[in-house]
Order: structure tokens, then sequence, then C-alpha cells
């Protein structure tokens, strides 16, 4: 067993997950620029060089970066696992994904083959920098619960996304597209949004949930199975897209099915939550468990329509569930952050996590979050709502940023001062 | 007769309840939380009491660890025990947003605390500690708290 999972210096410093964090809805801006200004019509269509930008630009800069920073974080937490050198890894991963996402984005924008390359070397060499010591903190684990589980999984799949998401850009480049160029695209944004995202936000809502709000307990058997079956049908609609696309939608029915559960059973768990307090990251799980339970029919529906949807499926799981659950949890993390570093530094009359944010603002960036999560969805049939919905999005993405950089300034601020009790020794 | 892992793992699951109903009285009428307030926070020191006067001694005698986990965990004893302290004193100011800003803040804490030591510490404890682990759990169970 590690016995040295538990010290006072276990929790990495505040900087590591701090950079992912803060970094996150800066490129939701981006994300938020560039649709405003794409053409609506280019935005209908998955395989359009907009939408391929937009969506790496959330799935990459948002989604990856709150994970990694949350996983770096929740490990030594969770699990006792600590991450080698990782203030190291951290500054320098965060550097390179940041410019190869930027890299990324303007291959797509303005078609540069050399920012392509750029990109592929610097988004390669940034996920693998902090994923392989991830990876090695996860296996030395030996009390593995599900939620372990669920991160061993989530990182496979993180792997096999970055390997298919190299080749895709790859193959791009040198204008050489496989024959399951197509396939490939698609089993890379699948596993993805369900395997890396989806399989990572199950397995710590298992923790989540009963933690932060008092919910009752999840199932033995959602705990112990569906952290299974998810990757078997995630596995399995692979095989059958690349084999015998017919048979594909058994294996999505089966993934949907899950998924469709889970969203369920968060909705119910938060009814029957002892804690009676109603933030807005209360607001968040419950946006996000109806987006989650809209997206997944729509995924299924879409089946019929020659894949006419899928694009309001993306907006529908991505934004609607993965970006809600995640701003959710900012709002819990970054202020509880702030107060536990400065609270084991020895500062003791700091404010409350509920005074490092204001409420009001917290709130205001959800109404218009959702409000632009609809309006995109309108913009489908009344393309004249994208404009607006981008500007809500921007500026949701802005109040954010806002939100959240408060509880880090306020950080800052005391850290300047001295502290009440010297902790020095205890920190050794 | 339960594992020591099982017995303080069920009683942290009782602290949380009595958290949530102080919660609940409080949102109604600080002044009503006054009562499950102090019934949450003589629980929870009774709790860090069968830790500190029983389990972590027998956990450091067995190990000779003195300075890992256990020295961690005696510390966000203390940083948990100023918050509830806070906590009632913002009762008798009657200040409702201070007291939940503190209960809010008090929450993740022991959350996260508890998880470390359910994960961590005490299956660490079970199993250098198996063989003591009924007499270690009734003497918990009948310790008089300080």
């Amino acid at each position: 067993m590690d016995f040295n999972g538990l010290s006072l210096d276990q929790a990495p410093p505040i900087s590591a997950p701090l950079r992912f964090f803060l970094t996150a809805p800066l490129f939701g801006i981006i994300a938020g620029l560039i649709l405003l200004f794409s053409d609506a019509s280019a935005l209908m269509s998955r395989y359009s060089l907009e939408s391929i930008a937009v969506t790496h630009a959330i799935t990459i800069g948002f989604f990856a970066f709150v994970m990694l920073g949350a996983l770096m974080q929740m490990l030594p937490v969770l699990a006792g696992a600590k991450i080698a050198k990782v203030k190291l890894v951290a500054t320098y991963a965060h550097l390179l994904l940041s410019f190869g996402l930027i890299a990324l984005l303007v291959t797509f924008l303005w078609q540069s083959s050399l920012s392509g390359f750029l990109a592929f070397v610097l988004l390669g060499a940034g996920f693998l920098l902090l994923l392989i010591p991830i990876a090695i903190a996860i296996r030395g684990v030996s009390n593995v619960t599900p939620t372990i589980k669920s991160m061993k999984n989530s990182v496979l799949f993180a792997f096999f996304t970055l390997f298919m998401g190299l080749f895709l850009l790859y193959s791009y480049l040198l204008k050489d597209f496989s024959a399951l160029h197509v396939a490939l695209a698609n089993i890379h944004s699948v596993w993805a949004i369900f395997g890396f995202a989806g399989i990572l936000i199950i397995g710590v809502s298992f923790q989540v949930l009963p933690m932060f709000y008092v919910a009752p307990k999840f199932k033995n058997f959602c705990k112990k199975r569906v952290i299974w079956l998810i990757p078997i049908g995630l596995l399995l609609w692979a095989f059958l897209n690349l084999y015998d696309e017919s048979y594909a939608l058994f294996a999505k029915l089966w993934i949907t099915l899950f998924f469709w559960a889970y969203a369920t059973t968060v909705w119910k768990k938060l009814n029957e939550r002892r804690r009676p307090i109603s933030d807005v990251t209360v607001w968040y799980w419950r946006s996000a468990s109806i987006f989650l339970t809209l997206g997944a029919f729509l995924w299924i529906f879409d089946e019929y329509f020659k894949h006419e949807y899928v694009v309001m499926v993306a907006i529908l799981i991505g934004g609607g569930f993965i970006m809600s659950i995640m701003m959710g949890m900012l709002y819990k993390i970054v202020p509880f952050l702030v107060w536990f570093h400065l609270n084991a530094a020895g500062y003791m009359s700091i404010p409350t996590m509920n005074e490092f944010i204001n409420k009001n603002l917290a709130r205001l960036q959800f109404i218009l979050f959702i409000i632009a999560l609809i309006g995109f969805l309108g913009s489908f049939y009344a393309p004249i709502l994208l404009e607006i919905s981008s500007l809500c999005f921007i500026l949701s993405m802005i109040i954010l940023e806002f939100n959240i950089i408060a509880p880090v300034r306020v950080y800052i601020k005391i850290k300047k001062t001295k502290p009440d009790f010297d902790m020095s020794s205890f920190m050794a | 007769m339960s594992t020591i892992k099982e017995f303080l793992s069920r009683d942290h699951s009782r602290c949380d309840e009595l958290f949530a109903k102080m919660e609940d009285i409080a949102m109604k009428s600080l002044v009503d939380a006054k009562l499950a307030c102090g019934e949450f926070v003589n629980e929870s020191e009774r709790h860090f009491q069968m830790e500190e006067r029983v389990m972590f001694l027998e956990f450091e005698a067995k190990t000779g660890m003195t300075q890992g986990p256990t020295a961690m965990m005696r510390h966000e004893h203390t940083q948990m025990r100023s918050l509830m302290k806070q906590m009632l004193d913002a009762i008798d100011a009657q200040n409702k947003d201070k007291f939940f800003g503190l209960s809010e803040t008090l929450m993740i804490l022991m959350q996260q605390h508890n998880m470390k030591e359910e994960q961590m510490l005490y299956p660490m404890a079970q199993q250098h500690l198996s063989e003591e682990s009924q007499r270690i759990v009734s003497m918990m169970e009948s310790m008089i708290v300080a």
C-alpha cells in the first residue's frame, strides 16, 4: 500500500489545476467568436471546417482542459495517487496544449498546413505528457473503487481518441484519406464524448452527488456494471461501424440506454437529496440531465433521418450535458481550492466559499448559457438566431471567466499578507 | 460486529444526515437551528475523538507512522473544528449568509476528508489492525467524549 499518498503536501500545488480551469472559458470565448463569424449554413454540417474548429475549441479547450485539471486534483484525494513532478508536467502540458489548440484552429480556419504540423506535434506531446503520468498514477492505486475504474476507462478512451485524432489530422494535412476516414472520424468523436468525457463524469458523480448534496448513494449495480457496460457498447459500436454499419443502431441503443438511465438517476438523486440548498451548481446538474435525455433520444432518432440532426445532438450532449456539469463543478472546485490552500497555509480569517463568487453573476451566467444553447438549436430553423445566440454564449463565457478568477484574485491578495499561524513546520 | 472501516464509514453517513438536518432547519429559521447545529457539532466531535484517541493511536503504535496519514487527518480535524465553532457563532449573531457560507465550506472540506479516510486510511487500518478490530470498535463505541 502507498503510505506516502497521504501526507500534508499531497494536494498538488494550486497552480497545477487552476491554470487548466482558468484557460477553459477562454477557449469557450474563442469558440463563440468562431460561431459568431461563421455562416449558419456552414455550421449545419458536421464536416465543415468551421464546425470542426468550433468542436475542437470546446472539446479540447474546454472539456479536456477541465478534465485534465480535475484528474490532477482528484487523484490524490480519491486514491492517494500522486502524479510525478505534477507542477512541471502541468506547466509544460498546459503550454503545449494551449498553443497546439490555437495552431489546430488556425489550420482549420485558414487552411494552413504549416500550423497543422505544428498542431500535430504540440497537441500530441501535450496530451501524452499529461496522460502518461496520469495513467501511471492510476495504475499504482491499490484500492480500486468504481470511480477509479471509471477513470481508468476514461483515460484509456482518451488515448484512443488522441491517436485517432492525430491520424485524422495527419491524413488531412497530406490530403491522403483512407477509405475509413469518415468512419474513424465518427469513432473519434463518439469515443471522445461518451468514452473520455462521459465515463469520467459518471464515475465522478458516484462520489460527487452523495458528497456535495447528501443525495442517496448510487446502487451497486450502477457503480459496478455501468462502468463496463458503456465501454463494451462503445467498442461494439466502433466494430459495427467499421464492418457492418447496418447493425450499428443496436450498439447505439445500448450506449444511449445507459446514458439515458444515468440522466434519469441524476434527476432522481437530486430530488432525494438531503441538503436543501439549491444553488447554480444544482441547476447545472439538472440542465445536464435534461439535455442528456434529449440528446440521447435525438441521437437514436437521427438514425432515421440520414444524420441530419447530428449537429443538434452534439449541441445537446456536448454543450447541454458535458459543459453544464463541468461549469457546475468549476463553481464548487475553484472556491474550495482557494479556501483549502489558504487555510492549509495558516490563513484563518478568510472569506467562506460562498463569498468568493457573486451569486447573481453565477445565475446570470447560467441563464445566458441556457439561452445560447436553445438559440443554437433554434438557429437550425431560423439562422438569424445564430448571431444573438453566439453573443449570449460569448458573454456567458466571459462572466464564467470573471467568476472563477474572482476567488483566485482573493487568493493572490491574501497570500501577500502574513498568515495568522506559521504552518511551515507542518508543510515540510 | 462491524469492522473498523464499516463502523467509522457508517458514522460519517450519520454525521452527514445530522448536517443535512441542521441545514434544513437553518434554511427555515436560523434560531431554531441552534439545537441541531449543536447536535451535529457534538456528534462530529465524538467521531473525531474516536479516531484521535483510539484508532489513530492504535494505528500509529502498530505501524510506527506518526507523521503520515494520521497527522494529516488530525490537521483537517482542527480545520473542521474551527469552522464548526464559527458556525455556532454565526447562529448567535443571526448571520444567515455567514452560516451558509461556512456550512458550504465545511461540507466540502468534510467530504474530501471522509473520502480520504474511507478510501485510504480505513482500509489501511483494517489491514494492519484486523486482529484487534473488534476490540478497537468496542473501545470506540464505549468511549466517553472529553
